[in-house]
């Protein structure tokens, strides 16, 4: 799988639109209801509304001529009472289009969401993350004003136009069909532009993107940037981006605005052949319709093309959200490699045997990571990983989480099959230390209850002073209340580290993993961590990959891996013993002191 | 400085496209007020009147009239898309020039998806407004005026009457301005955090995997789209209040028309004919009050979001380029410039910004001496901590500084007040004997390599990654500096070498692969002064040590700081210092602290266990 950056366009292929919009119609099927009654509502005021122009010619032809005031009044009466009707209407208009546009929004940015907390590792390592969010905040948010103004304006639009042409053939067929005939002129001319317009949105969805992910990255990056001075390179960079977005915009909306004119020039070059041939008609006397019908005729016709302009742009907009639209469903479609299998159940409580039995793994492209790698632990056994960096050991652990599906062999925990049991069930007995220790905004108590929402305050602070991070926490402003945040300069890496141990260990997982994660941690600290920690192991199974001896060397078992393979296995004093690779790794140590 | 006047300097710089495009508005509207009178003129004159004769004449006026507004109709929303787009362009780019120089404080206060949402959201509501809002009610109030206008020449009583709506629509201006901000602001903050929280769950998915919280996660992120939802229902709440006001008082000119025309009509002081004319203009009365409660609405969606990043970015960072800012002004002192680092050194004392040696100017390609001293320096948090205490040393070019201690002992801090990320609160830190506050910023920091504890890599490929301090470099420069971090053997395993794109935050790589990436980065840059915070802990000692060695066959001219956890890390260093608690509690060669029998000993005693202690001492 191919890593995409910010400066990359993302392929999409291309897909047949109509799809698109029928999920979206899914999305409106629980507001049917709501739809149907905004619609009702909206044609029946413009119905009614449709009277005025009528009571007005009745004040003008008859009241007025009579000097019939009261008349008068009951017409303006009646008036006000229509627009009392349509006022309240348009109130309730807003209201449902607002709940059903927002709503669908809001389903639809639950199911990306849901879907992307499945997406495995693999899905966030090849693209920039600024990529994702667009999708989740910004797209999303793009196709609401279509989902609710632009909808419900297309249903009476629609229906009006349906009954001007019931009105129009009333009055006269042919001069009704004439005015049609624009009709597939300008079918033709949205078929022509249709693919142009949807490429060209498409691209500059595509250059939003590629902003998006460059301006998140700046931010996540900022030290760097600024301690490596770039900041004029990464300006020119970010402008470059900004322009292609400028053009790309530029390049799309042009295709919208030729819209309105061409709809414009259709309807006036129709009208203007309908009164070609009405005044012929007239002259020659061939037509079989009055003077006062043709006149009505023409009244009609500016009202047959007015919803066809607003259809026009409803169009318009449509082509612009289905590049959302595709780009969301892309998401939502993307496979999930690693899930539950259909049979799958609950990982009963785990005792702690691991069992690796001839697994092979490897990334993308290949390259094998794991070559028949085979080891048992005991329930409550601390086991060491250690070998050169890039021999697989993070990989051995990430596959025991199940992070990653293997090629071939199995995993078993407790002597079940990792595979046929559910992910949460399986990981939520797991605690994995990362080096890269997250810290997420919000209070340092928030971040290490992370672990466990069900901890009490107590809990939290006890977890703290195992890993020795209560001391310094009680040194900040606000103690367990202070705010940090995922960059926060606040914390030292070894501060941030030893809160991720507290939250793994209010997990109280039955395996707990460290992936490198003391390597910030001074000794001292890690010292006194070990003296709380081996009350802690006791009873949970422990892999531990480190780099410094003193971590791991009393360890129940060390695995020496390198090249994707087991190459010793044993206790601190066997594998000395041996005089193999791990006691080279450990003498290297001393070596490298004479050095000095 | 206001947000709107600031947002008016950008504006101002396509006043004569602004102007341009509110002329061709004018034409636009008038060419619609054209076009029905001559239908209107076919209808009654030729088709009733029986005038055939002038048919040809009208149809091509009328087509003359549509093609003409055809075309303007194009280009009037180009045009103003051409000037939002631009103004658009040029406030992201100085955002993002602002950004780039905040300060640590700026990034610790603001979470990511929050700036984010400054670029995007709020760049949208700005977009729209000077793209479509400002002709739209431009031309709105053409029209309104216009009607206003030739209804007074038809009869005053009668456009008096339809003048008393204005006083109302005045009113309810004002109030749905007062009402629907606070909605806007709810839904800017809103969509900010929702934004935030995407951004975070998106970056911390390993942990959330890890944990498997992923129903945690989803409950909070129902938490912030019912959130977003609820203040754009809110805020729709309170237009359903008042666009249809403004559909009333529209509507209501019809009555006013039909009632008041009525009688004045039936009075004999107008006369039907009038009321047929001022008939044919409602609609430009009509439309314009229609839309003036959408129009509010725009206009206030902009000035939330106006104000949202004139807020954000109107902090001045506390770190600024003194010397860029007066080479600005033109305050450079070549002189002085060319004095000898010695003199600079005795003088610092009293230097003024202008007095600089190399480090004041940031033209200047000399490289530094490299000769760090500290004096008395103290850093207190903006929250009060006090994080370093008086901490006075002096590294001499050449030399290798190792620094030691517990966590949070502020060994990053001290590197950070080098680089000036931060600023001392009291004593001085100098460079080559001068200030660092006093130094160009970009100068120091370029001469600075440093690789940090946290390594952050781009979604680029390992080759931009290395020469990211120095783009332009050869791909020779690159590879020796990776080869030096011994980075190169694995990187040629990586399906495309040099040319893999990482992901952010390097992941796909391990910890220590990571780590010498990050050292090959500031290799690169060749840099006087080398910082390695925490760069190897997790690299095996093997490698450690092999890194070690081609430091040291790099050159004797670099001043290389080491912050370790580990012995191995800084045992070679001319000078080790341990930190404690802010203030450096010892310092010597390893051997000289070993032998002290202080912090570092027992440090070294554990790692190497006690029978190593007098392995050590030999």
């Amino acid at each position: 799988m191919a890593r995409n950056k910010y400066d990359v366009d993302e392929i999409m292929e291309e897909r047949f639109d109509a799809r698109q919009l029928a999920r979206v119609g899914r999305y409106l099927i629980p507001y049917k209801g709501k739809l149907i009654l905004t619609a009702v509502l909206m044609l029946s005021a413009s119905a009614l509304t449709m009277l005025i122009p009528q009571f007005f010619m009745n004040v003008i032809d008859r009241s007025i001529p009579e000097k019939d005031m009261r008349s008068i009044f009951m017409y303006s009466g009646l008036s006000m009472l229509i627009i009392l009707y349509s006022v309240i209407t348009l109130r309730i208009k807003i209201r449902l289009t607002s709940q059903v546009g927002q709503g669908v929004i809001h389903q639809l940015r639950t199911d990306l969401f849901e879907h992307l907390q499945e997406l495995p590792f693999s899905y966030y390592d090849s693209r920039p993350h600024g990529k994702i969010q667009v999708r989740v905040v910004n797209y999303v948010n793009n196709i609401s004003d279509l989902l609710s103004n632009g909808l419900i304006n297309t249903i009476t639009d629609l229906c009006s136009l349906i009954f001007i042409i019931v009105f129009m053939l009333a009055i006269d067929w042919r001069l009704t069909l004439m005015c049609m005939c624009g009709l597939p002129v300008l079918a033709a001319f949205t078929i022509l532009i249709k693919k142009k317009q949807h490429l060209a949105w498409q691209i500059q969805s595509n250059k939003q993107s590629n902003l998006n992910a460059y301006i998140s990255e700046s931010i996540n990056g900022v030290r760097v940037t600024q301690s490596f001075v770039r900041e004029e390179k990464n300006r020119e960079i970010f402008n470059s981006l900004s322009d292609s977005y400028r053009q790309s915009w530029m390049k799309a909306v042009r295709y919208n605005f030729m819209m309105g004119p061409t709809v414009d020039m259709i309807s006036m070059v129709t009208t203007i052949f309908l009164y070609v041939v009405i005044v012929s008609w007239i002259r020659s006397g061939t037509g079989t319709a009055s003077i006062g019908v043709m006149v009505a005729f023409t009244s009609y016709i500016s009202r047959f093309w007015a919803p066809i302009t607003t259809l026009a742009n409803f169009y318009n907009s449509l082509l612009t959200a289905i590049s959302y639209l595709e780009r969301i469903f892309e998401t939502i479609d993307e496979p999930v490699a690693v899930k539950d299998a259909p049979d799958a159940v609950e990982m009963p409580v785990i005792k702690g045997k691991v069992t690796f039995d001839h697994v092979d793994f490897s990334y993308e492209d290949g390259e094998k990571i794991l070559n028949q790698v085979s080891f048992t632990t005991e329930p409550g056994q601390s086991f060491a990983i250690v070998g050169p960096t890039g021999a697989g050991k993070s990989t051995i652990v990430n596959l025991l989480s199940r992070f990653y599906n293997v090629d071939s062999g199995t995993i078993y925990v407790d002597d079940i099959d990792i595979s046929k049991v559910t992910l949460h069930s399986l990981r939520s007995q797991m605690s994995v230390m990362m080096q890269d220790s997250f810290i997420f905004s919000g209070t340092i108590m928030d971040n290490i209850r992370y672990g466990n929402k069900t901890a009490t305050d107590e809990d939290v602070v006890r977890a703290a002073k195992t890993v020795c991070a209560h001391d310094f926490i009680m040194k900040m402003e606000n103690g367990y209340q202070t705010q940090v945040n995922e960059r926060g300069s606040r914390l030292s890496a070894g501060q941030r580290q030893l809160i991720s141990f507290a939250r793994a260990l209010l997990a109280d997982p039955k395996i707990l993993i460290l992936d490198e994660a003391t390597s910030s941690i001074d000794t001292e600290t890690e010292i006194a961590l070990q003296r709380g920690l081996n009350e802690l192991l006791k009873g949970r199974t422990s892999f531990i990959i480190a780099h410094r001896l003193s971590t791991i060397q009393n360890c129940d078992r060390i695995l020496y891996v390198s090249g994707g393979r087991i190459q010793e296995m044993g206790n601190h004093e066997e594998l000395l013993e041996k005089k193999g690779l791990y006691y080279e790794l450990y003498m290297s140590q001393y070596r490298f002191l004479e050095g000095a | 400085m206001t947000p709107m006047k600031w947002f008016l300097t950008y504006l101002k710089q396509y006043r004569p496209r602004i102007i341009f495009g509110l002329v061709l508005v004018t034409a636009m509207a008038a060419l619609a007020i054209v076009s029905p009178n001559i239908s209107g003129e076919i209808v009654d004159g030729v088709i009733q009147g029986g005038k055939y004769e002038e048919l040809p004449v009208l149809i091509m006026i009328l087509i003359g009239a549509t093609a003409a507004r055809s075309i303007l109709k194009f280009c009037v929303p180009y045009n103003f898309e051409i000037c939002s787009q631009g103004i658009i362009y040029k406030m992201r780019d100085e955002i993002y020039e602002k950004l780039l120089s905040e300060d640590f404080h700026f990034f610790d206060r603001n979470r990511t998806g929050d700036l984010m949402s400054r670029q995007t959201g709020d760049m949208e509501a700005i977009r729209n407004f000077t793209a479509a809002t400002i002709y739209a009610v431009f031309e709105n109030i053409l029209y309104f005026s216009f009607a206003l206008l030739m209804i007074f020449t038809v009869n005053i009583k009668l456009a008096l009457g339809m003048l008393c709506i204005l006083p109302f629509t005045a009113l309810t201006t004002v109030l749905q301005m007062r009402a629907v901000k606070p909605a806007f602001r709810g839904i800017r903050r809103q969509f900010s955090s929702l934004n935030a929280f995407v951004q975070e769950n998106i970056s911390a998915n390993r942990v959330v995997k890890a944990f498997a919280k992923e129903d945690y996660e989803m409950e909070k992120f129902e938490k912030e789209n019912d959130a977003y939802r609820d203040a754009e229902l809110a805020c729709a709440r309170v237009w359903e209040k008042y666009v249809p006001v403004f559909e009333l008082f529209s509507n209501v000119l019809m009555v006013v028309l039909m009632l008041y025309g009525g009688y004045l009509a039936v009075a004999g002081e107008i006369t039907v004919g009038n009321m047929v004319t001022v008939n044919g203009y409602l609609w430009m009365l009509n439309s314009p009050l229609r839309m003036a409660g959408w129009y509010i609405n725009d206009i206030q969606r902009f000035v939330t979001s106006v104000e949202k990043i004139y807020d954000t970015f109107s902090v001045e960072p506390s770190i600024k380029n003194e010397v860029a800012e007066n080479e600005a002004a033109g305050n450079e002192n070549p002189e002085i410039r060319e004095a000898g680092n010695k003199a600079a050194e005795n003088k610092t004392e009293k230097s003024g910004a202008g007095e600089n040696v190399d480090l004041g100017n940031r033209n200047s390609n000399n490289k530094l001496k490299g000769d760090v001293e500290f004096r008395h320096v103290s850093y207190r948090a903006p929250d009060g901590e006090l994080l370093i205490r008086d901490v006075s040393f002096h590294a001499r070019r050449g030399q290798t500084i190792g620094i030691i201690g517990p966590t949070g002992s502020g060994k990053s801090i001290l590197m950070n007040l080098l680089c000036r990320f931060y600023d001392a609160t009291e004593g001085e830190v100098l460079v080559d004997g001068v200030d660092v506050r006093k130094a160009d910023l970009k100068k120091l920091r370029d001469r600075i390599g440093m690789a940090m504890q946290d390594v952050f890599l781009f979604s680029d490929t390992i080759e931009g990654n290395l020469a990211y301090g120095r783009p332009d470099c050869d791909f020779e420069t690159v590879k020796k500096a990776a080869v030096a971090a011994d980075a190169n053997h694995f990187i040629k395993e990586t399906p495309d070498g040099y040319d893999t794109i990482v992901g952010e935050r390097g992941v796909g790589l391990s910890g220590g692969q990571k780590q010498r990436i990050s050292l090959a980065r500031a290799l690169v840059k060749d840099p006087e002064i080398l910082i390695l915070d925490d760069t190897t802990s997790a690299v095996d000692m093997e490698t450690e040590s092999y890194i070690q060695k081609q430091l040291k066959n790099i050159g004797k001219d670099h001043t290389v700081f080491i912050i370790a956890y580990r012995i191995s890390s800084v045992k070679d260093a001319d000078q080790i210092y341990v930190m404690q608690h802010g203030r450096i509690t010892e310092r010597g060669t390893h051997r000289e602290l070993v032998n002290s029998g202080g912090y570092y000993a027992q440090v070294f005693a554990h790692q190497y266990g006690k029978g190593v202690t007098e392995h050590g001492k030999k």
